[in-house]
């Protein structure tokens, strides 16, 4: 009875183990199926299979029967984060490419670069990535793991795409680690309501969306009198959302993050300690170290602040259309003295991490080349991100008013400094700053400690 | 006298083949992935290694930089205060609680006991969350309770502020670490040897003298147990840091198990972290063998 | 009882504070799993309210509803090994997956732990092996040692065994963890040396004395072992944040830690994760009550 009942144990264990062996043990190479059999359809192909049979002639390209099982982590680009957007997208991408098969992985902020760096350790790291060049090329790209995409960049995708945007994405050697797809211009948003309530719209020019230093603090001491004692926060929680935070205490007095050649971080400069110690001193504007920038989104469209330093035109439309806002958002630019903000950019565009594989890597830059340059995928894939292509696309958001309306901040683009060497452990740096500053640390104090760290970082690369 | 000695070396290789025998699977499971990587992590721990690179030797500069290093002091300070703090209040707390509950009915008893243990349960995650939503600074519980009641004045941002975070920590940790040690109490107490109790009742002991002289002694055992486990459950609360403040305000939160995570992904020191982590294996090592010998001299 | 009567009355006082005291932290003890279950159900206006709902005005499930809908995974994928053939489940929501891949998780992981630790207490307690001491103190100092130590280590091992991303790479460091070798070896301790002696006279080989002898004897103490270990496994957060990346391969634990970081502020959401990552094990609880409560302290009573 005894012996039965062990053996049965051990039996079912045996079974359980070996059962489980086959079950969950996939790598890299065999995600999502491990034998991509013609009749097997993954639930992205299967709906457009009548929709591939078709199209297929039409486009037979050299390549159209590559074959190769990829991965592809996006960080939420506007709706590059959702799932149904993006298989929709890669519907269209399989229509063409019937044998390449995409896995996608949604990321966060919070997380998604441990997710990505302990991948990377343990050798699965993703085939394709989406992201800026500030963790595509300053980050992994520098540390030699990202692919050359030299050939995706033709002479005539370099005459087509912004320069700017172009410098970005590439090494200080000249490898180009990205190709971009779409680009924005962080701005701040205040709860117009609130604002008017409080009689502090009389601090603010609505047209351009400017305003001056002097003016935000009496808009926001207005503000915080009017009872919304909550009014803005410097949040530090992490690294989330800190081209905010960044953007904000350069933009108070001229100040600047690093020099013009990005080789050396200039944040304890005398401007950014006026700015940081003026921020300290206002009322209402919390240090809060227990929120990330998207927690200052949601907790801003909420009502909790009546102002969020972490916003572009994605965040308002993604909001506005899960119902989560019931007010009248009004993006603004951060506010300076001298009338001519320099907002912090965003570009986002793919990466290909070299996993060794080449038919892994061709396939990858396939896709590149489909969601960013084919002719009708390219407006689709800009227009999923919620931000302004790369490139001349012709007017994509026509009639979209609220494209419109954040159109404006464009030319106050700034500087993309994001590419300095030591990013990572500077922007790890900054939100530590930023807390210190918070626990009542001195400002100078907090900022020299900063410079001194991030400098480190960046002459020991 | 020949004969004897080779039968028991025989019986030696006997005992000791069939020792290892047994041992076998689990040996490959515990040397695999307990010591081997421990041993890695040695080894390691004298290279500046980082992603993707060939690791450079580079001595002891790893420790001797650990030493120097304000941050991993501060973190090894917050990893004492969590373990001082967490264990004796603990046993204490626990100690009352079961004191108090059981001689009560047996469903009353059993109740207490089941709700002390639920936080165990619902897992660190689960509880982790909730518990951010409670002392979040703008609309947590804690804060509507304590400004409504006049405790606080204002809303304190109790995981934002390096004054409160800590105590926040060390506060959520206890309370899914009480219910271990109240299920062990009750029974221990229940095994106490009553003729004892009596005789020393009739004798005119009072209540806390019997619990003193009597009790405590016979629980000592279990004493000690729970004194083992709580302590390795105050080195497991890196779910609870990672989720709630990653370490922060300004480090206040930071344990050495955190800052190695943190030194691992966010600042791409491997090397580095591997040389915390021996530190603080030679300090759970000393611990340990000090609680074991403590427990075989008693 | 004999008592005088004033130091009955004392002690009877006392005794009643502290219960009432005592009911009143076992009450803010549960309120959080109260606050998660209520909380799951709230709506969102309700969350957010900064007076906050002691009982919810509105019961909506839409935080479930949202739950569910987030991302899909095949319910199971069984391959055969060598054959390139595999099963693949019907699609369910993410969140289903992952309550299955934790139940598999803790379960393969309470196995493996009291099939290997019995056997091991065993040799430990039982037999006079060279070197038994040596390995007995590798096992007592490492069993503290908290996992973030061997951190980078573990990953790059899990990656060259190909293990990283498979449940695997979580269950085996659990395995690993020698505090099961050395509860087991205490309880083994108290095996009679003569019924051994007596099973060996019979011509019992050392695994036939092993399980017909040893086994049941320790049987009490297997049941405590893995109780121990599957709720530790469930409630592991750790290894499975290094060690799992795909949608597919999360546990619930880390499901809801993703679900956190994402949407830090939706605590409607979250709560509905939480409520459905302890929901599963506080009802195994309840129902094996008796057997934990007794597992537990037989652990101690023993060790």
């Amino acid at each position: 009875m005894k012996k039965r009942k062990f053996m049965a144990l051990a039996l079912s264990c045996v079974m359980v183990c070996s059962l489980a062996a086959c079950g969950s043990k996939d790598t890299g190479a065999s995600q999502p199926a491990p034998a991509p059999a013609p009749a097997e359809k993954t639930d992205d192909s299967a709906n457009n299979d009548n929709n591939a049979d078709s199209q297929t002639p039409a486009d037979t390209s050299a390549d159209a029967s590559q074959a190769a099982d990829i991965t592809l982590w996006t960080y939420p680009v506007g709706s590059w984060g959702d799932a149904a957007t993006v298989s929709g997208m890669i519907a269209n991408f399989n229509a063409v490419y019937p044998d390449i098969h995409v896995t996608v992985e949604y990321l966060d902020y919070t997380n998604g670069d441990d997710q990505i760096n302990t991948a990377i350790e343990g050798n699965q790291a993703p085939d394709l990535v989406l992201e800026g060049p500030e963790r595509l090329v300053a980050n992994w790209g520098a540390k030699g793991l990202m692919v050359d995409l030299g050939d995706l960049w033709t002479d005539e995708a370099k005459s087509l795409i912004y320069d700017s945007v172009q410098s970005a994405c590439q090494s200080n050697d000249g490898v180009f680690y990205e190709y971009p797809l779409c680009m924005t211009a962080h701005t701040m948003a205040i709860n117009r309501d609130i604002f008017e309530a409080a009689g502090a719209l009389q601090y603010l020019d609505e047209e351009t969306g400017t305003w001056t230093t002097e003016n935000f603090q009496k808009a926001v001491q207005a503000v915080y009198d009017y009872g919304q004692t909550n009014v803005g926060a410097v949040y530090c929680s992490g690294q989330g959302g800190d081209q905010g935070t960044r953007a904000l205490v350069n933009n108070l007095y001229g100040g600047t993050f690093t020099n013009a050649e990005h080789t050396q971080y200039t944040a304890d400069s005398e401007e950014n300690i006026k700015a940081l110690e003026l921020l300290k001193s206002m009322d209402g504007i919390n240090f809060d170290a227990s929120i990330a920038g998207g927690d200052e989104v949601n907790m801003f469209c909420n009502g909790t602040f009546a102002m969020a330093f972490c916003w572009n035109a994605t965040q308002e439309k993604n909001n506005a259309d899960q119902g989560n806002i019931n007010f009248d958002v009004l993006p603004m630019a951060f506010p300076t003295e001298s009338g001519t903000p320099q907002l912090c950019g965003g570009i986002w565009g793919f990466g290909i991490f070299d996993n060794g594989d080449p038919a892994k890597i061709a396939a990858a830059k396939t896709f590149i080349d489909f969601m960013a340059n084919d002719e009708k995928q390219a407006v689709e894939s800009v227009k999923a991100s919620n931000f302004w292509p790369v490139k001349d696309l012709g007017n994509i958001y026509d009639g979209d008013a609220l494209m419109s309306e954040y159109a404006k901040f464009i030319p106050y683009m700034g500087d993309y400094y994001q590419v300095v060497s030591g990013w990572a452990e500077a922007r790890t740096a900054w939100w530590n700053m930023l807390q210190q500053v918070g626990s009542g640390t001195d400002v100078k104090t907090a900022v020299e400690e900063f410079a001194a760290t991030a400098n480190a970082a960046a002459s020991a690369q | 006298m020949a004969k004897n000695n080779s039968m028991s070396k025989a019986l030696v290789r006997r005992e000791t083949i069939a020792g290892y025998a047994f041992m076998l699977p689990s040996l490959i499971f515990f040397l695999g992935f307990v010591i081997y990587p421990m041993v890695q992590c040695v080894f390691t721990s004298f290279f500046d290694a980082t992603m993707n690179r060939e690791d450079i030797f580079v001595g002891f500069a790893n420790y001797i930089e650990l030493f120097q290093d304000k941050v991993f002091l501060g973190s090894l300070k917050n990893t004492v205060i969590i373990v001082v703090v967490s264990v004796p209040v603990t046993c204490i707390f626990s100690l009352w609680v079961s004191s108090v509950i059981y001689d009560l009915a047996g469903p009353a008893c059993s109740a207490f006991r089941c709700i002390f243990y639920l936080p165990v349960v619902t897992g660190s995650v689960a509880v982790a969350v909730v518990w951010k939503w409670m002392f979040n600074n703008y609309y947590g519980i804690f804060n509507y309770i304590g400004t409504n009641t006049g405790l606080i004045e204002k809303n304190i941002n109790w995981l934002g502020d390096e004054r409160f975070a800590l105590g926040c920590i060390i506060l959520i940790l206890l309370t899914t670490s009480v219910g271990q040690p109240i299920v062990l109490y009750v029974s221990a107490l229940n095994n106490v040897d009553q003729s004892l109790v009596e005789a020393a009742e009739v004798d005119g002991a009072t209540k806390f003298q019997c619990f003193w002289k009597i009790k405590w002694s016979q629980i000592m055992p279990t004493t000690l147990y729970i004194l083992v486990i709580t302590t390795i459950n105050s080195f497991q609360c890196f779910a609870l840091i990672q989720l709630l403040t990653s370490g922060g305000p300004n480090h206040s939160t930071d344990t050495i198990m955190y800052y190695i995570y943190y030194n691992a992904f966010k600042l791409y020191r491997y090397g580095y972290g591997n040389a915390m982590g021996v530190v603080l294996a030679i300090i759970i090592a000393v611990l340990s063998a000090l609680q074991f010998k403590m427990a075989e001299s008693k | 009882m004999y008592m005088k009567q004033n130091q009955f009355n004392r002690s009877a006082s006392y005794k009643i504070i502290s219960v009432i005291i005592i009911a009143i932290l076992a009450f803010t003890f549960a309120f959080p799993l109260y606050w998660i279950i209520i909380g799951s159900f709230k709506t969102s206006a309700a969350i957010n309210a900064t007076t906050p709902q002691w009982w919810p005005q509105e019961w909506v499930l839409d935080n479930y509803r949202k739950l569910f809908s987030r991302q899909v995974a095949a319910l199971w994928e069984i391959k055969i090994p060598f054959t390139g053939i595999s099963f693949t489940g019907p699609e369910v929501p993410a969140a289903i997956r992952w309550l299955l891949n934790t139940v598999f998780m803790s379960v393969a992981a309470m196995l493996l732990t009291c099939i290997t630790s019995a056997m091991a207490g065993y040799a430990l307690a039982k037999k006079r092996f060279i070197g038994r001491t040596v390995v007995f103190s590798l096992i007592v100092c490492a069993m503290a040692l908290p996992k973030q130590v061997i951190l980078i280590p573990l990953l790059r091992e899990m990656a060259s065994l190909e293990l990283y991303n498979t449940i695997w790479a979580v269950i085996f460091p659990i395995v690993g963890w020698p505090f099961g070798v050395f509860l087991m070896k205490q309880f083994s301790e108290g095996i009679p040396g003569e019924m051994m002696e007596a099973a060996k006279i019979d011509g019992a080989n050392e695994w036939k004395t092993f399980y017909t002898i040893a086994l049941p004897l320790i049987k009490p103490g297997i049941g405590a072992l893995a109780i121990f270990t599957f709720i530790n496994s469930w409630n592991d957060y750790f290894m499975q944040l290094i060690m799992l990346t795909s949608t597919k391969n999360l546990t619930i634990s880390l499901g809801i830690a993703k679900l956190q970081a994402e949407n830090a502020t939706d605590f409607g959401l979250i709560m509905a994760g939480a409520s459905l990552a302890a929901i599963p094990i506080i009802v195994i609880f309840l129902i094996f009550q008796k057997y934990f409560t007794k597992g537990i302290t037989m652990g101690a009573v023993k060790g």
